[in-house]
């Protein structure tokens, strides 16, 4: 990679995009193209509105083809939007796509400077552009045999959907969980939104096509003990999840005795890992609207189990053993926290967001007590109602329709949920009272004899396992994914991917695209049996390598490198050697090497000294 | 404070529709009421849906300006109907003056 061997190209092709006015509007884009063209080493430089459009990388392939140019520098928007739009162009061409360079002149200029500022610091990106450009080297991507194997985290709906989708694809899967039982949180609820299909079905369809299917291996009570490796081929290691406290420790454990011996451990060699590993329910603070105080306040989840035992007396509805005349159903419980009003947990934390799905399963709830048990009240006590997807204005409407009766607060006055003392609100073990901003922002009250908080969904806990896969981690503590849009399903370590309500609080439905998204990700990812990776990694010059292991040191990825015995004309030697697959390109290798001997591809310290040349660089004025 | 009652809505059903409850308090049909101001008819339909009979029964001034032009019922999205609540709310208004 020595630079002083390195041939400089003088056939660099400059194209400077106006961005339909993005840029043109505030960078003179014809002098700085009439500037770069007498810049040493540029063939030609050309302008096009949109660069990005068919007619701009015509402009590329065009000149490629005939010859004219060999390097290719554009100066448009950030690389992030377009590099790879314009890498392809290139491979189109029939040339490398790694002889480019991209010089961001929208974001880094024309949105930030005005007038002559803007057009100057152009010039000098395209310049810079242009001087690693003219050192650029044709690069191989790296070539990573993949194994044709995914692992699935998690046996919820998400999980099992993915399981099943891989399996069908023709990809062996292995799926862990870690309690005993296939199902997840769907399993522990009874009728589901907006539909009111039966969660048992649900969950009982997608166990038994895992369950049955010859590629899918089920393993329950398993959990990740280890995690190794990278895109393609990972090794986890796994182990049984002991009943009891008792796991890694030793001795005696207090009344359940010593551990005795080792669990066995396994290790899966896989392709993929989908991380279906779903959410926790928020479980109220003791006292928020008398929970755990009052008799007679639940959270939905434990509604929803005392609900599947439901008994009758008349036309009420009666839970175990005690007759409901009257329900409040109290929405955001653990949702659409507001820092200075809202508590916050043991650790600080609020919970921001909105669940999403408890508006739907609420007035689910609600509707499902009032069709079947007409001699109860609902009051359904919200914030905003957001029934967002397909069937769930629905939901709220036949609510209304239904007789629910609705009551609005604000985060700031919720209902305040006491003991009835036989007055006014009559006999009702339970009175609330609520500043009703329906009622135009008076109090109103109602006796009650059972409370319903809908509670939000919140992270699972997972810290172990997003501390051995370094799992990136939104602020909302939830896995986080890529890009909100264009990346959805993938996480920033190749070849994870995420499903379900690991990412965010989703209903069924939103679980099982996501869980589909991700399997479609896997198998593409796995289906040729290999991967190809950018090939921007450390590099080692064996010339000048004398084994000093200092990049080791410095590395920051695990495994990426490694010191090998060689020979040389002097004898054998130790020198260092890069995983390619493992190597980040970060180039902490680079700075600590005394002689040298280690570069990056694509991004080399010459290349760099050539921008920062360019940077000083006088730029002729062709003005 | 005002203690719900939701039966009340029992007691109006023999004097008009019962279409109360559909409404989800949107405001549209204060919006685009010609006549009357200070939240009308909502105000009342609000009324009606927690049962506060007194403040009905005390709203005769009110209802009387409404001249069923129709407008709130046609513009309402949620079918609740709120010129046939009103309509029905001066029937049971009168019927209780009666008995007085």
């Amino acid at each position: 990679m020595s630079g002083s061997r390195q041939r400089k190209s003088d056939r660099v092709g400059v194209y400077i995009c106006h961005c339909g006015g993005n840029i043109s509007d505030h960078v003179d884009v014809e002098k700085v193209r009439a500037d770069v063209e007498r810049i040493p080493g540029v063939a030609v430089a050309r302008t096009n509105m949109f660069m990005c459009s068919d007619p701009g990388q015509e402009l590329i392939i065009e000149d490629l083809r005939q010859g004219i140019v060999d390097r290719v520098v554009v100066a448009s928007c950030a690389p992030s939007l377009h590099e790879a739009t314009f890498r392809s162009a290139i491979a189109r061409a029939g040339a490398n796509p790694y002889i480019y360079e991209h010089a961001n002149i929208r974001e880094h200029v024309s949105w930030v400077l005005h007038g002559d500022k803007a057009t100057a610091k152009a010039e000098k990106l395209v310049a810079a552009a242009v001087g690693k450009a003219r050192l650029l080297e044709p690069l191989d991507p790296i070539h990573v045999e993949a194994r044709r194997h995914v692992t699935v985290i998690g046996a919820g709906i998400a999980g099992m959907t993915a399981a099943r989708l891989l399996a069908d694809r023709g990809l062996e899967v292995v799926l862990i969980e870690k309690s005993p039982y296939l199902g997840g949180h769907a399993a522990r609820l009874d009728r589901v939104a907006p539909t009111g299909e039966r969660a048992a079905d649900l969950v009982s369809e997608l166990a038994e096509a895992v369950l049955e299917h010859a590629a899918v291996t089920v393993m329950t009570s398993t959990r990740l003990a280890g995690f190794d490796g990278y895109v393609g081929n990972y090794d986890l290691r796994v182990r049984p999840v002991l009943a009891g406290p008792a796991e890694d420790r030793n001795g005696y454990v207090p009344f359940h005795g010593v551990v005795g011996g080792n669990p066995p451990e396994l290790t899966i060699k896989t392709g993929a890992v989908i991380l279906a590993t779903g959410f926790r329910s928020y479980r109220p603070r003791r006292g928020e609207y008398g929970y755990g105080d009052l008799a007679g306040v639940v959270t939905l989840p434990e509604f929803i189990r005392l609900f599947s035992a439901a008994e009758r007396s008349g036309d009420c509805l009666v839970l175990d053993g005690r007759t409901i005349r009257s329900v409040a159903m109290i929405h955001c419980v653990g949702s659409r926290q507001i820092p200075g009003i809202h508590e916050e947990d043991g650790d600080g934390r609020l919970n921001e967001y909105c669940s999403r799905t408890c508006c739907s399963a609420v007035l689910h709830a609600a509707c499902r007590i009032r069709e079947l048990f007409a001699g109860t009240r609902v009051h359904d006590l919200y914030r905003d109602i957001r029934t967002y997807g397909r069937g769930q204005e629905e939901l709220y409407e036949r609510a209304s329709k239904s007789g629910v009766l609705f009551h609005r607060f604000t985060a700031e006055a919720p209902p305040l949920v006491e003991p009835g003392d036989g007055g006014e609100t009559g006999d009702f073990p339970l009175r609330l009272t609520v500043r009703d901003g329906l009622t135009f922002g008076e109090e109103v009250r109602m006796g009650v004899d059972l409370v319903v908080l809908a509670t939000g969904m919140e992270a699972g806990d997972i810290d172990e396992l997003v501390a051995m896969m370094k799992l990136p981690v939104g602020t909302d503590r939830f896995l986080q994914e890529v890009h909100p849009k264009l990346a959805p399903v993938e996480t920033s370590v190749a070849g994870v991917f995420l499903a379900g309500t690991a990412q965010a609080p989703m209903t069924i439905g939103e679980a099982c695209n996501g869980a589909a998204a991700a399997a479609v990700k896997a198998a593409s990812l796995l289906g040729r049996g290999y991967v190809e990776l950018d090939p921007f990694v450390a590099d080692v010059d064996p010339a000048l390598c004398r084994g000093t292991g200092d990049c080791l040191q410095a590395c920051l990825a695990d495994g990426a490198l490694e010191m090998v015995e060689v020979e040389t004309e002097e004898g054998a030697a130790r020198q260092a050697r890069v995983i390619a697959a493992r190597c980040l390109g970060c180039g902490a290798c680079v700075a600590v090497c005394p002689t040298g001997a280690i570069d990056l591809k694509g991004w080399s310290l010459k290349q760099y000294e050539a921008m920062v040349d360019m940077i000083v660089a006088d730029i002729p004025d062709n003005a | 404070m005002t203690v719900v009652s939701p039966e009340f809505a029992e007691e109006l059903k023999e004097y008009g529709d019962d279409t109360a409850l559909q409404c989800f308090n949107c405001g549209t049909c204060v919006a685009i009421c010609p006549l009357v101001d200070d939240s009308f008819p909502r105000r009342l339909i609000r009324y009606v849906q927690i049962g506060a009979r007194e403040r009905i029964l005390a709203s005769g001034r009110d209802l009387w300006k409404c001249l069923h032009c129709g407008l709130c019922s046609r513009t309402c999205p949620r079918q609740a109907d709120p010129g046939e609540i009103i309509l029905g709310l001066k029937r049971y208004v009168l019927a209780a003056w009666r008995e007085e």
